[in-house]
């Protein structure tokens, strides 16, 4: 309080200060500069623009050391003219320091740690995600930087949306192809569909999380219905936002909503949406061979886990409805019979409950006072 | 024979059988309105009280038992009364009660000035009985339509489900209120009537309340007593009815709660996929350049002669003697370096 009064401007200076950096820490580019190296690329490039070198490991194993001046130059590092020192720094001179890794693959886990120097915030990001998990645990398949970015030529990663995909397909090849073949997968690689999710709108994207989860599962109904509750987007494709009100509104959104709120790490077997709807492989409810729009195929969803469920069963469930005249009209009408019986029952002992408790009142008073004469002949 | 001060209202077996269905009744709608509400601050508040919403569901079903037994056991009670005692239905619902009701709002409403009377039961309190014989039934029926969705689907179309959903909460809801409008009203707000915790009313309550049955009383007329031979007699016939009904009604409510495991018990399924499947050979993200073809630059081999030799700028990088000097893209590049491209043949 004091200090602020004293210096007023001092203070509005350290609070500038702080939300400058802490935008500058938010922003999506490099948050500090790379270290001053003297060596100019086509130093580097005088060698290894040459397509035939490579660099052979303890194992064997013989890595190109080919570097592609024109991509290189055409990539985001490239074109702002980023050295090859920034990341090699190491490399001061020729011949070259050996190289310690064992093999390729040892070579990228030793090496992906530079993208800190400039991207300290996503690299911290990463360090949360599944991959930096695994990568932990030993697992030296699971992707670093330079997996999903490549070392040398790095683009625009959503540029085209499809490439997104495209990426996380090089190790998960079998997840991609069932994408692939979903409503979502098929418009963002046929149509290069904006609306659609590629995989990391759903995963993540540097903070890619465990899907298996029991918070994963309670959250994704939420996650879905960011998309599906979007009114100018579910418009172009005819597409009710009704569908998060309607699950919530049914036993199984009911619980997992309140599983969320309450206990969000908590395991429950309720069906969220992908259990019906398909995990990688969602494909349209009004697909003529698969869509659970048909009884037969909701069915069998329902029986995944209810196994003794009958053909009526599904209706149990009123499919993201609202009840009305013409759907679920008894549903309607148990409502409108309520709607009406409730106020009128209710309505009727309150009017006689006051009459009568509005005569005990003035009963009262008056026995408190001389009772008159009419009083006296009641009683 | 001096009058009493105090009428014995209801035995001790017929208030704690009150206090066995006030308790289930309030913990049933503490238990099912917040589920009925839920999205609503307090009716979440409320779950997380009580410890979740599965605890919430276990409190609520295990209420709708203790309920359901209570109602058997009104059951078999009132049929001893009227098949084996024999005694006048009181609460029978008649045509004066209407009369009744219409009287209490005219005399309210100062349009008469006789004051109703009443016989042991009041049309108040039969409207309530009945209310809540409609209501448990209803509650019975579409709770365990709710409880038992696959089983009554294979009879009933599915869509009775939300239907009962929908019946059981708005019931419940004119349910509560009823309670609390009527009942609260009634016997706790017009006057406080003890007679559910010391079985008894007061003389005043009686003429106030009750004057026929008082009336009644006074006059020395009892509830008919049979002699014990006619009891015993119909005692044989009435106890194994009873018991059979009862039984099946037990089994009813057994299965009731029992009857359906309505979904598989383990955790959630989860996607079975393999997750890392690389692609081989991992293609190499570029950008949208085409990839130059990878054909090395045809250099002539160095002579036979420069084998051994470390040195190579001294020369090339002037030309001196007529060797071939170094293109202008060689500039700044050591000795250690040419031999990567240029080799000996």
């Amino acid at each position: 309080m004091h200090l602020r009064q004293s210096y007023p401007h001092l203070f509005l200076a350290v609070i500038t200060l702080v939300l400058l950096s802490a935008s500058f820490a938010y922003a999506q580019g490099p948050t500090a500069g790379p270290p001053s190296t003297t060596i100019e690329n086509h130093v580097c490039l005088a060698c290894h623009s040459n397509p035939t070198l490579t660099l052979t490991f303890l194992t064997g194993e013989v890595l190109s050391a080919y570097i592609d001046p024109a991509q290189y130059n055409a990539s985001v590092h490239g074109k702002v003219g980023q050295r090859c020192t920034t990341c090699h720094a190491d490399i001061t001179a020729y011949p070259h320091p050996t190289v310690q890794a064992r093999d390729s693959r040892d070579y990228s886990l030793q090496m992906y740690t530079v993208c800190k120097q400039c991207h300290a915030h996503v690299y911290a990001q990463a360090l949360d995600s599944i991959h930096s998990k695994h990568l932990a645990a030993g697992n030296r398949n699971a992707a670093v930087c330079t997996d999903c970015h490549t070392a040398h030529y790095v683009f625009n990663p959503h540029q085209p949306r499809a490439r997104i995909s495209q990426t996380c397909r090089m190790c998960h090849s079998i997840i991609y192809d069932q994408y692939a073949q979903s409503v979502h997968g098929a418009a963002l690689l046929d149509e290069s569909n904006p609306d659609v999710p590629t995989c990391v709108d759903c995963h993540g994207v540097h903070q890619i999380v465990d899907a298996r989860t029991a918070a994963f599962r309670l959250k994704s109904p939420q996650m879905c219905a960011s998309c599906h509750t979007d009114a100018a987007r579910m418009r172009r494709y005819n597409l009710s936002t009704n569908v998060l009100n309607t699950y919530v509104a049914d036993f199984h959104g009911t619980t997992v909503a309140l599983f969320e709120k309450q206990s969000p790490d908590a395991p429950t077997n309720v069906a969220v949406c992908y259990d019906c709807h398909g995990i990688h492989d969602i494909r349209s409810t009004k697909d003529p061979q698969t869509g659970i729009i048909k009884k037969e195929n909701l069915l069998k969803v329902c029986q995944q886990c209810h196994p003794d469920a009958t053909l009526d069963f599904p209706s149990s469930w009123m499919s993201h409805y609202d009840a009305s005249p013409t759907r679920y009209s008894i549903v309607y009408y148990v409502n409108l019979f309520y709607t009406i019986l409730i106020p009128l029952v209710i309505g009727s002992m309150l009017g006689f409950v006051v009459l009568d408790a509005a005569r005990h009142i003035k009963e009262r008073r008056e026995k408190s006072t001389p009772p008159s004469e009419s009083e006296a002949q009641d009683e | 024979m001096s009058e009493p001060r105090e009428y014995l209202r209801f035995s001790l077996a017929q208030r704690i059988e009150h206090w066995v269905q006030m308790l289930s009744f309030t913990l049933l709608a503490l238990t099912g309105l917040p589920q009925k509400f839920v999205g609503h601050a307090w009716a979440e508040t409320l779950i997380m009280v009580l410890g979740g919403i599965e605890t919430v569901r276990v409190i609520h079903h295990t209420a709708a038992v203790v309920m359901a037994l209570a109602c058997l056991y009104h059951l078999v009670v009132v049929g001893y009364k009227i098949f084996v005692l024999r005694v006048r239905w009181t609460i029978l619902p008649r045509l004066s009660d209407l009369r009744d009701a219409i009287d209490v709002v005219r005399y309210n409403l100062g349009l008469t000035k006789a004051r109703v009377q009443f016989a042991r039961y009041s049309f108040i309190e039969k409207a309530e009985y009945w209310a809540f014989v409609w209501g448990a039934l209803l509650m019975g029926v579409t709770g365990f339509m709710m409880w038992n969705p696959i089983h009554t689907t294979r009879f009933l179309p599915g869509e009775l489900i939300p239907a009962a959903k929908a019946a059981h909460g708005a019931e419940a809801i004119l349910a509560v209120l009823a309670i609390v409008v009527w009942h609260f009203y009634h016997v706790h707000l017009k006057t406080f009537n003890k007679s559910m915790f010391t079985g008894k009313l007061t003389r005043e309550q009686m003429e106030h309340e009750h004057a026929l049955e008082l009336e009644r009383l006074l006059a020395g007329e009892s509830e008919p007593h049979p002699d014990p031979h006619l009891i015993k007699k119909r005692e044989r016939v009435y106890i194994p009815i009873a018991a059979l009904l009862s039984a099946g009604m037990l089994v009813t409510l057994f299965l009731f709660v029992t009857y359906e495991q309505t979904a598989i018990t383990t955790l959630p399924r989860r996607a079975t996929v393999q997750v890392f499947v690389p692609l081989t050979p991992t293609p190499i993200l570029r950008g949208t350049l085409p990839t130059p073809t990878l054909t090395p630059p045809t250099l002539k081999p160095l002579p036979a002669s420069h084998a051994g030799r470390t040195v190579c700028n001294v020369c090339h990088e002037t030309g001196a003697g007529g060797v071939p000097k170094n293109p202008p893209d060689h500039a700044g590049r050591t000795d250690a370096t040419c031999t990567a491209c240029h080799k000996l043949p």
